[in-house]
C-alpha cells in the first residue's frame, strides 16, 4: 500500500495515530531501514508470516487505540517456533481484550527479532514557530533521565545529521565504549536524513517516534515506529 | 519574496519624506529626526495649534498627504491609533513607496481591537503593495541619506552594518554604541510588529544590499518561522549574520509576548537554528557590538580545516603589560574556550635573546611591560609581535593595553601613542592572523573611551575586557569554521 493510501485511509477512519505496521510501511518507502512488520489477523496468518520472516520473531498487538503495547501485555519477544507463535498470538489478543475491552484489534504484527545493538531514538515534534523539529538521542535511561538529546529544524543537511549525533553527551558510547562495537555513524546519519526528507515531503506528519533504533557495527534498524498525523 | 524590492529601496533610500501627525508634545521628534535628510521634507497636520510650530521649523505643512504636490517615497506616521487606517489608505492613494508606523496599540496589546486594526491596515498595504514598516516601531535609519530614528544618530557617512531590530530602543542603541566603537550603519530598520514586512523580507533586502557587509538582528519572534529559517540559511552564506535573540527565558518570553506579540520557541530549537544556519548568536547589546566589530575589523581566523594547516583557529598568543594582567588574560581566554598554547622552541629562542625577564615572562602569556619599558621600545614590541606572527602554534594575537600602564603612559606622552599605533597598524596590515587589543577603562572611563576611538580609527579592534575580547574572537572562529565546513570561500 502506498504512503498516500495509508494516510488517506487513516484520515477516512478518523485516526491520527498510525499503527506500527502502517508507520513502518511509510518509513520503508522513504528509505528508512526498519524491522519489517507484517500484519497478521489470525493465528494461522501469524504462523505463516513467521515462517516467511524466519525465526525467532516478535509479536505485537495492532490496535489503533493501543499505543503502549507493553502495558497491556501486547508484546512477546524471541518466539522460536510455529507453536510458540500460535500460543503467543492467543495470549496477546486475550491480554489486550481484557486490558482494553473497547479497543478494536486488527491482529498482531509479526517481525524479525532484531539483533540487539546500541539503542538510540529518533523523533520528530512540531515547534509553533519553526515547524517540524528532528530529535536524536541515546535510548533508554539516558534519554528519559538525562534528556541527552539534540535537535535540528527540518530539513537537515548532511552536516546537521553528523553534528546532531556528535552533539549528545553520550556520543562516546557510540564510538565503542569498553570494547563494544562502534556504531555505524554513517548509517545513523543516513537514517536521520531519510526521516528529515520524509517529513519534509509529508507536512501532515506532526509527530514521529523511532524508539528504539538499534545501531550496529554495520547499519541501523528502526525496531519500533509510530507516526502521528496533524 | 512577498515584498517588492524596488519599493523597499524607496523606503530605505527615499528622495522625499512626509511626516504625518508630529506635534509639540513629542518635541517634533520626527520632523527633527529628518533635519539631516537631503531631500524635501513635508508635514501633514490638521490641528491648527500645531501648524505654526511646524512652520517655524521651516517645514511646509499640508492638511493631507494627497495635497502634497511632490511624489513621496517615505511616510512617517505618528497619528493616534484610530486615525492610522485613514493615513494608510491615503498612502495607498498617493502611491508612496512605504510608510513607517510609529503608532502603537495593535497586535502587541493582545486585545481584539488592536489585532483587528492591525489586520485592517496590513490588508490595505498588502493589497496595494505598499511597504508598511511596523506598526509600533521607530522606522528607518539611513545615515547616507539622513533619515533617522533619533536626533542623536549621526548622519552623512554611511557604513557597512545592516540592522534589523524588533525594538526601537535596541535599533537606536546599537547605532549609537556602535558608532562609538567604529561600527557604522548602512541601513537599519526598527520593524516593530512586522505586520506586513517581516524579518525575512528585510533579511533578503539587506542580503542584496551592496553597502551592507554584516547583518545584525535583534529579534523576539518571527511570523513565518519556516521561511525565516530558509532565508536565514541562504543569507548567512552570503554575508555574516549576527542574531541577538530577545526572550530566551520564560520570563523574557512573557515580556516578548506583550512587546511584539512573539510566540515562544524553546531555547533548544533556537540553538538548533543557530547551528544549522551558521549565524553568530549573541545575548546582549555589548556582545552584538563585539561580534560585529570582530567580523569587520579582524582578519578571518583559520577555521580548523586544511586551510589552517592543522590549527584550530582557537590558539591565541597573549601579550599583557603587567604580571597580574598576563595571568588573568590567560585565565580568561582559556575559560572562554580558546587555547593558550606554549610557543615553538624557535620562538622561545628568539625571545630569550632580548626579553627582559626581570618582572616579565614569555611563556604565553607574555608579560611584556618590562621589555617595552616606560621609555617605550617600539622595536621590542614589533619583534614580539613578529615572533607571534611567525609562530605556527599561534592562530591569533591579543594585546592588553589598559588603564594601569599603557594608557597612563600615552597620557603623558602622546608621541608614544602615535608610534605604538603605527607599529600596531603595520603589524595588522602584514600579519594574516586576527589581531585584537583590550583596553579596560579602569578608573579612566572618559580617557579610555577617547583612546578607543583613536585606536579604532586606525582599523584596530579594541575590546573593553578580556571576556568580551575572548568571546568575540571565539564567535568569529566558529563562524569561519562554519564557512569552511559548508564550503564558502573567504571573500
Amino acid at each position: 500500500m502506498s504512503t498516500a493510501t495509508i494516510i488517506d485511509r487513516a484520515r477516512t477512519e478518523g485516526r491520527k495515530i498510525l499503527t506500527e505496521v502502517e508507520s513502518k510501511q511509510l518509513l520503508e518507502e522513504a528509505g528508512v531501514p526498519t524491522a519489517h512488520a507484517q500484519l497478521a489477523a489470525s493465528r494461522d496468518a501469524a504462523v505463516k508470516a513467521a515462517r516467511e520472516i524466519g525465526f525467532p520473531v516478535v509479536l505485537k498487538i495492532v490496535s489503533p487505540q493501543i499505543t503502549h503495547k507493553t502495558d497491556v501485555g501486547g508484546v512477546k519477544l524471541d518466539l522460536k517456533s510455529p507453536d510458540e507463535v500460535a500460543a503467543a498470538f492467543d495470549e496477546i489478543v486475550a491480554a489486550a481484550r481484557s486490558a482494553a475491552p473497547d479497543a478494536a484489534i486488527d491482529g498482531v504484527s509479526v517481525q524479525q527479532m532484531a539483533q540487539p545493538g546500541t539503542e538510540v531514538i529518533v523523533g520528530v515534534s512540531t515547534d509553533p514557530q519553526f515547524g517540524p523539529v528532528l530529535m536524536f538521542g541515546l535510548g533508554g535511561v539516558l534519554v528519559e533521565v538525562l534528556k541527552d538529546v539534540s535537535f535540528r529544524i527540518i530539513p537537515i543537511v548532511a552536516r546537521d545529521a553528523r553534528q546532531m549525533i556528535h552533539d549528545i553527551k553520550g556520543f562516546p558510547l557510540l564510538e565503542g565504549y569498553r570494547g563494544q562495537d562502534p556504531a555505524d555513524l554513517a548509517a545513523l546519519e543516513n537514517l536521520l536524513l531519510r526521516v528529515s526528507d520524509f517529513v519534509e515531503q509529508h507536512p501532515e506528519v506532526s509527530e514521529l517516534d523511532l524508539n528504539p533504533v538499534f545501531a550496529y557495527k554495520d547499519g541501523a534498524l528502526a525496531v519500533d515506529a509510530r507516526i502521528v498525523l496533524s | 519574496m512577498s515584498v517588492d524590492a524596488e519599493r523597499l529601496r524607496r523606503v530605505f533610500s527615499p528622495r522625499s519624506v512626509a511626516v504625518v501627525g508630529d506635534k509639540q508634545a513629542m518635541g517634533y521628534l520626527w520632523l527633527r529626526n529628518m533635519s539631516t535628510f537631503q531631500g524635501p521634507v513635508y508635514s501633514i497636520q490638521i490641528d491648527p495649534k500645531e501648524i505654526p510650530g511646524i512652520e517655524a521649523l521651516g517645514i511646509p505643512n499640508y492638511p493631507s498627504l494627497l495635497d502634497i504636490p511632490d511624489e513621496i517615497d517615505l511616510v512617517v506616521c505618528a497619528v493616534p491609533r484610530p486615525a492610522a487606517p485613514r493615513i494608510v489608505a491615503d498612502c495607498v492613494k498617493k502611491g508612496v513607496g512605504g510608510v513607517t508606523l510609529f503608532t502603537s496599540g495593535f497586535a502587541e496589546t493582545g486585545t481584539e481591537e488592536g489585532t483587528k486594526l492591525q489586520e485592517e491596515i496590513a490588508r490595505l498595504a498588502r493589497e496595494s503593495g505598499l511597504v508598511l514598516v511596523g506598526p509600533n516601531c521607530m522606522g528607518i535609519y539611513n545615515p547616507a541619506v539622513g533619515v533617522r530614528q533619533s536626533t542623536d544618530q549621526p548622519a552623512g557617512e554611511g557604513g557597512s552594518v545592516g540592522l534589523i531590530s524588533q525594538s526601537g530602543t535596541h535599533a537606536i542603541g546599537f547605532s549609537l554604541l556602535g558608532a562609538a566603537h567604529g561600527l557604522r550603519i548602512s541601513k537599519s530598520v526598527s520593524m516593530g510588529n512586522g505586520a506586513v514586512v517581516d524579518a525575512s523580507d528585510y533579511l533578503e533586502f539587506l542580503a542584496g544590499d551592496e553597502e551592507t557587509r554584516v547583518i545584525a538582528l535583534y529579534i523576539e519572534g518571527v511570523r513565518d518561522g519556516r521561511r525565516f529559517f530558509r532565508v536565514l540559511r541562504r543569507t548567512a552564506q552570503l554575508k555574516p549574520v549576527v542574531i541577538w535573540k530577545g526572550g530566551q527565558t520564560e520570563a523574557g518570553q512573557r515580556g516578548a509576548a506583550s512587546h511584539t506579540a512573539a510566540l515562544a520557541t524553546t531555547s533548544a530549537v533556537w540553538q538548533a537554528l543557530v547551528r544549522q544556519t551558521g549565524v553568530v548568536s549573541t545575548n546582549n547589546l555589548d556582545e552584538t557590538v563585539d561580534a560585529v566589530k570582530a567580523l569587520l575589523y579582524l582578519k578571518p581566523p583559520a577555521g580548523g580545516g586544511s586551510a589552517s594547516g592543522g590549527g584550530t583557529g582557537m590558539r591565541v598568543g597573549l601579550m599583557a603589560m603587567t604580571g597580574g594582567q598576563s595571568v588573568v588574560i590567560a585565565d580568561t581566554f582559556a575559560r572562554e574556550g580558546l587555547q593558550v598554547p606554549l610557543l615553538t622552541s624557535a620562538s622561545y629562542e628568539k625571545l630569550s635573546s632580548f626579553f627582559n625577564i626581570i618582572g616579565g615572562s614569555y611563556r604565553n602569556p607574555l608579560d611584556i611591560g618590562g621589555t617595552i619599558g616606560w621609555g617605550g621600545s617600539i622595536a621590542n614590541l614589533e619583534r614580539m609581535l613578529n615572533i607571534l606572527d611567525e609562530d605556527e602554534n599561534i592562530d591569533a594575537v591579543a594585546l592588553e593595553a589598559g588603564s594601569g600602564f599603557m594608557v597612563r603612559r600615552w597620557q603623558v606622552d602622546p608621541q608614544a601613542l602615535e608610534a605604538t599605533l603605527d607599529a600596531l597598524a603595520a603589524f595588522q596590515e602584514r600579519s594574516p592572523k586576527p589581531f585584537l587589543t583590550i583596553m579596560h577603562p579602569g578608573h579612566l572611563d572618559g580617557v579610555v573611551a577617547e583612546l578607543r576611538e583613536t585606536v579604532t580609527a586606525r582599523g584596530i579592534a579594541v575590546f573593553p575586557s578580556f571576556e568580551r575580547a575572548a568571546r568575540a574572537l571565539r564567535r568569529i572562529v566558529e563562524y569561519h569554521r562554519f564557512r569552511e565546513e559548508v564550503g564558502i570561500p573567504e571573500s
